[in-house]
């Protein structure tokens, strides 16, 4: 049963999975209000950013969610960016894999906070490791819903017709990386030490 | 009665998951054609007519999508002719119909499907799911306009104060760029305090309670039940083999059995359900209207 499409079920499915178990650990723990609504608002900055042409900040301000407020919350602002935008540019299957992957973006920005908050040029090399992570991960994904399986040919042609777009991605990271990481580093520490977060 | 469009967000996103995961992981010619049919009527229904451009994009999505695979893969004993030295198959084709139409398929449902679950009933389904998550997104929701708001405000009071140029390009980006500074800062300030006001009025005491209610009734239920059979008989017949087909070396699709009926025609009910509950109330207003 459902043997030619076994791939796209098995990937979906643990996206899913995943998602599901970060939800579920996040309802248990109880995060503070303030941790909740700041998470939030960083959401609704990244959700407006996501309507500039061309030039996309939502990785950027990821990943400083994820280096200043944390793994968790850059994962959240992430995953929660994804679902929001997509009641405007589409929901679909695409969504999870969206989902998990500004997530993780954010998530290893939150594990790496202290080096890449000390060394600005391994934060520009981060965000363009991301920029083009992120493409390379959805195109697998377009892969395995067109055809049955992993095809290689396929998967190359798909990351070429992409090009417009990786390259978009990396250079809006790079771009709002070193715009906006010290203002907002500087505006998420002050509120961290102002209000303990 | 109720349209569609606004029976409760649960039957809706049942349906829309059911057919979509059956058609999506089946690859089966009859149920692609079906797909592509059914959700092409959905969207229409639920859109209306008009919105040429995005049928033209679908469709010129279907001739690339058809396209590309007997480009890329040489699979297939039927050579149709050679290009760059390499053979274009009908097998190779016709899978690539099949995929093309399974994939426009999904995508017009996922039209009608964003159309119909508005934020506020996909928020609703989430809340069961985790209601701290499912606040966070709808306190997102609510900061996007807000901040609209503000930023005006902000560039008002900076104008009034003679500090905000718009005739000089690098002024104008310079402006943006304090504005922006000072949005979020006030932004994140902002936050604290809503988060403030939120503790001081109990949130976190007790179960959280949804914003919308949406009541189940029994058109809801009978809705929802009609799916589950619909679906159980096209798994079933998927799983006992009912669909044999295959694309390659030779393409084929096997008369289907009375399992592959079954499953063909319950399919069909399944996609046109959307399509009876709107004609069943169409007719009921009809009726109503003739009675005055």
């Amino acid at each position: 049963m459902f043997g030619r499409k076994r791939h796209i079920i098995i990937s979906l499915g643990v996206a899913a999975l995943a998602l599901l178990l970060f939800a579920a650990g996040f309802e248990r723990k109880s995060t503070g209000t303030r941790r909740l609504v700041i998470v939030s608002v960083m959401t609704a900055l990244c959700f407006a950013g996501r309507f500039i042409p061309f030039l996309k900040p939502i990785s950027a301000l990821t990943i400083i969610s994820g280096m200043y407020l944390g793994g968790e919350a850059g994962f959240l602002v992430g995953a929660l960016t994804a679902i929001l935008s997509n009641f405007y540019f589409g929901q679909g299957p695409w969504t999870a894999f969206q989902m998990l992957a500004w997530g993780m973006i954010g998530l290893f920005a939150g594990i790496l906070s202290e080096p890449l908050k000390r060394n600005r040029l391994l934060l520009l090399c981060y965000g363009f490791v991301a920029g083009i992570g992120y493409s390379f991960i959805m195109d697998i994904w377009t892969v395995l819903w067109y055809a049955e399986g992993f095809r290689l040919d396929l998967y190359i042609a798909a990351l070429g017709t992409a090009i417009p777009y990786t390259v978009s991605y990396a250079v809006s990271n790079l771009l709002f990386l070193s715009l906006l990481a010290k203002p907002f580093g500087e505006k998420l520490s002050r509120i961290q030490i102002k209000y303990g977060i | 009665m109720r349209r569609f469009s606004e029976i409760s967000p649960a039957a809706a996103a049942l349906w829309y998951l059911s057919v979509m995961g059956i058609s999506m992981f089946c690859n089966y010619p009859v149920l692609a054609a079906m797909t592509i049919a059914g959700g092409c009527m959905v969207f229409i229904m639920i859109a209306g007519k008009g919105h040429g451009r995005e049928h033209l994009f679908f469709w010129l999505l279907f001739a690339v999508l058809a396209i590309a695979n007997p480009l890329t893969s040489h699979n297939g004993r039927t050579v149709l002719f050679v290009m760059n030295n390499n053979p274009v198959t009908l097998e190779a084709l016709l899978y690539g119909l099949n995929s093309a139409a399974l994939i426009v398929g999904v995508l017009y449902l996922l039209r009608s499907f964003t159309m119909i679950m508005t934020a506020d009933r996909l928020l609703y389904l989430t809340g069961f799911l985790s209601p701290k998550l499912s606040l966070t997104l709808s306190m997102a929701l609510r900061f996007v306009p807000l901040f609209g708001r503000q930023w005006q405000k902000i560039s008002d009071a900076q104008r009034a104060m003679g500090l905000y140029r718009d005739n000089n390009f690098l002024d104008d980006l310079k402006g943006r760029m304090r504005i922006f500074s000072i949005l979020v800062t006030w932004a994140l300030e902002n936050g604290i305090t809503t988060a403030d006001s939120m503790e001081a009025r109990g949130y976190g005491c007790g179960r959280r309670s949804q914003l919308r209610q949406y009541r189940t009734t029994l058109q809801d239920a009978v809705f929802m039940a009609a799916d589950a059979v619909l679906t159980g008989v096209c798994v079933f017949a998927v799983c006992k083999n009912g669909f044999r087909f295959g694309f390659y070396p030779d393409t084929f699709v096997e008369k289907p059995g009375i399992k592959g009926i079954c499953g063909i025609i319950a399919f069909g009910l399944l996609i046109l359900m959307p399509l009876v509950t709107e004609g069943t109330v169409k007719l009921r207003w009809r009726y109503l209207q003739s009675r005055v």
